[in-house]
């Protein structure tokens, strides 16, 4: 490389290393850039623009309790939750994120409405879930989902909304609290979710992800 | 860099242990943790399978394609260097047919350090990032004693200033990119750029691997200096505009470590175009696409005094790619389809044939004037779990007959001679098909262990006898295995 090139990378670094843009900047080590451009620049990739994630690989955060969303990005911070898709994905973009901006995410999120879901599986099914979402299986010891989660799975406080989650991601998560402890504060679930059977898991996954439009 | 490798190499003996050997090493080696990780894992912290589809770089998720349309600035700034290696084994079918097995397949079934590189990447401000790698060939020349050299050049490279203009659902992400080498700049992986990406090593035994069968690329080659400007509008169509020349002056750093010899000289500023529509539905995403290029390009780089003594090359490609990401599975199935058109200049078009008919009476038919090929690529990859992979790939190479690319033939005395090795081709023809097989297994996420078999069916025109001393496509049916490690 000849030495002019060099001098004019170095200038052009040089000068342009000043130039922070915090209204549209992906940095996410800069405290100065606000929670809804983070939002927008960088969390939209996977989680839509406004928190309806269009792939199943990544969950829908549109009108999700903020306490439950504060809790699990300090958990990806802390690396308390581990789970695959918790250390593959969110681990690196959370580890930085300061507690205004952890709290403007939830805010940001909490505050949009999630758009219409597909519905998936027949009637039999979807009946099947809804029966073990509003009343549990009494001779398993399983509680009904409503009971913490809401009469129409809006979420409470750290108790996540589930109505309108993508049924694949529901299914992965209650596999997750079901064997694993990766997801140490959502414990509870473990117990809650030991009886379940596959099909059980499929078929109230199938019946959150159609509920707002039944 | 120059550094001598003893021609019978440090793996030679027994080259598959060797390869095992070589992969256990680099486990061992290796962390567990995600302390030491390729660049652009360390400025997001996210694993490779965010960007990288089923893990299996460089082909790359929806994600993938953002982080790179965003100019690679998401994340916080970190030590921008990473670096790879291959470590590799050719095995041609039949080395029998051929007059100098020792030079036709250079390192036949052995394990080699095949190349390696330096990567440069990474965030350098909110709007301006890079990728650049730099690679070194082990086995970039070979002196009069059979030994090889090995050289370091400028590999690809991409600088760009990215922005990204969001307001309500309306998402414009628009950008500048400095690159040698046209399509580098693409998002999708059946750009020409991307599409072939296991490296592929010089000796002579890699000569039919598939990463030397026909894939699209363009005529003028990489190594030159191009300026392109691209838009994405909601995650839907994809425009490119840019313009490449040689590369020197300011911009020689595009070509470093090639000789003025060996760099491409273009004529005047050069036009490459991609257009790409991208639709993204639950796990599916889709692109269906156009791209071209028309290139100027001097036959001898160190006379660029006649304007008229350039190569035109224009090309134009269709490309599609559908991609099914849910873990734990990765579904790509990918589709080009180039049309090369390349006119001679005239001191090289209609120009009088070097081989005569077979009884030595006459010449063949003088040169073309213009040749036009036509490339389909085709291919299907799963990959489970971010482990576990493999592939299914076709090839189709058909042109014109040109007995310019004649290299074996009838002599003056109409006897049959051939200058071009087991790679020789009597008809004149192009026409090169076949398949390719890969499974490849990647026990942690900076290291892929794989193996190729290609097949041919058609070789320059021909199924038997395309260098008219009996060899056959199928002679040159190629095993190839690979250990990459990138890091």
């Amino acid at each position: 490389m000849k030495s002019a090139t060099l001098v004019f990378f170095a200038a052009a670094v040089a000068l342009s290393a000043g130039c922070a843009n915090p209204e549209r900047s992906r940095d996410l080590a800069n405290p100065n850039v606000s929670a809804t451009t983070l939002a927008q620049q960088v969390c939209s990739n996977c989680h839509g623009m406004t928190g309806s994630a269009v792939s199943p690989n990544f969950p829908n955060l549109a009108g999700q309790m903020a306490p439950y969303l504060v809790a699990q990005l300090n958990g990806f911070k802390s690396r308390g939750r581990h789970d695959p898709a918790g250390f593959e994905y969110m681990w690196g973009l959370s580890r930085s994120l300061t507690e205004d901006q952890i709290k403007g995410l939830a805010a940001y999120y909490a505050a949009q409405a999630l758009d219409a879901q597909p519905l998936e599986g027949d009637r039999r099914r979807l009946e099947a879930g809804k029966a073990l979402f509003e009343t549990g299986v009494a001779d398993k010891g399983v509680p009904a989902c409503s009971t913490c989660h809401g009469p129409k799975g809006e979420g409470n406080a750290t108790f996540p909304r589930l109505a309108g989650q993508h049924a694949d991601y529901l299914v992965k998560q209650l596999v997750v609290f079901q064997r694993t402890d990766e997801r140490p504060e959502g414990s509870i679930m473990k117990t809650v979710a030991h009886e379940l059977t596959g099909q059980n898991i499929q078929d109230v996954a199938g019946y959150l992800q159609a509920l707002p439009n039944l | 860099m120059n550094i001598s490798i003893d021609a019978a190499g440090p793996f030679a003996a027994k080259p598959l242990q060797a390869m095992l050997a070589l992969a256990t090493l680099v486990l061992a080696l290796l962390p567990g943790s995600v302390q030491a990780i390729p660049a652009f894992n360390r400025q997001t912290g996210q694993n490779c399978v965010a960007c990288h589809a089923g893990g299996q770089f460089p082909e790359l998720t929806p994600y993938g394609r953002l982080f790179k349309m965003t100019g690679y600035t998401i994340g916080e700034r970190t030590l921008p260097i990473s670096a790879m290696a291959v470590a590799s084994l050719s095995k041609v079918a039949d080395t029998s047919k051929s007059d100098d097995p020792g030079a036709d397949f250079q390192k036949n079934n052995r394990a080699i350090l095949a190349t390696a590189s330096l990567l440069l990447g990474g965030k350098v401000t909110d709007n301006i990032g890079a990728f650049a790698q730099i690679t070194y060939d082990p086995y970039a020349t070979q002196d009069a004693d059979g030994n090889f050299h090995g050289h370091s050049h400028a590999d690809n490279i991409d600088i760009r200033y990215a922005d990204r203009f969001i307001s309500g659902n309306r998402d414009l992400i628009v950008g500048i990119s400095a690159n040698n080498n046209p399509s580098v700049s693409d998002p999708w992986n059946t750009a020409a750029a991307w599409m072939q990406y296991v490296p592929v090593p010089s000796p002579t035994s890699s000569r039919f691997i598939d990463g030397n069968a026909p894939y699209p690329g363009y005529g003028a080659g990489g190594n030159i200096a191009g300026l392109s400007a691209y838009a994405y509008w909601n995650k839907t169509v994809y425009f490119e505009l840019g313009g490449y020349g040689t590369s020197r002056g300011l911009s020689s750093f595009m070509s470093a470590g090639l000789d003025d010899a060996s760099t491409t000289k273009l004529r005047g500023i050069n036009p490459y175009w991609r257009l790409a529509y991208n639709r993204e539905w639950g796990p599916h995403s889709m692109m269906i696409g156009t791209s071209g290029m028309v290139a100027r390009v001097y036959d001898d780089p160190l006379d660029t005094a006649d304007p008229a003594s350039t190569h035109k090359f224009t090309d134009l490609a269709v490309d599609a790619q559908y991609q099914y990401l849910l873990d734990p599975h990765a579904v790509t199935a990918q589709f080009v389809y180039a049309r090369n058109h390349h006119r001679y200049p005239a001191a090289l078009a209609d120009q009088p044939a070097a081989f005569f008919d077979a009884t030595a009476a006459a010449t063949l038919a003088n040169t073309n004037a213009a040749d036009t090929n036509h490339v389909l690529r085709a291919k299907l990859s799963y990959v489970y779990q971010a482990k576990y992979g493999g592939s299914i790939g076709f090839f189709n190479l058909t042109g014109t007959t040109n007995t310019a690319n004649q290299t074996a033939g009838y002599d003056d005395t109409g006897t049959l001679v051939k200058a071009d090795g087991v790679a020789s081709n009597l008809s004149g023809n192009p026409a090169t098909r076949g398949w390719t097989l890969e499974a490849f297994w990647m026990p942690i996420q900076y290291l892929r262990v794989g193996m190729q078999y290609t097949a041919y069916s058609r070789f320059n025109g021909a199924s038997a006898n395309y260098d008219g001393f009996g060899r056959n496509a199928r002679d040159n049916n190629s095993l190839f295995l690979y250990t990459w490690l990138a890091y």
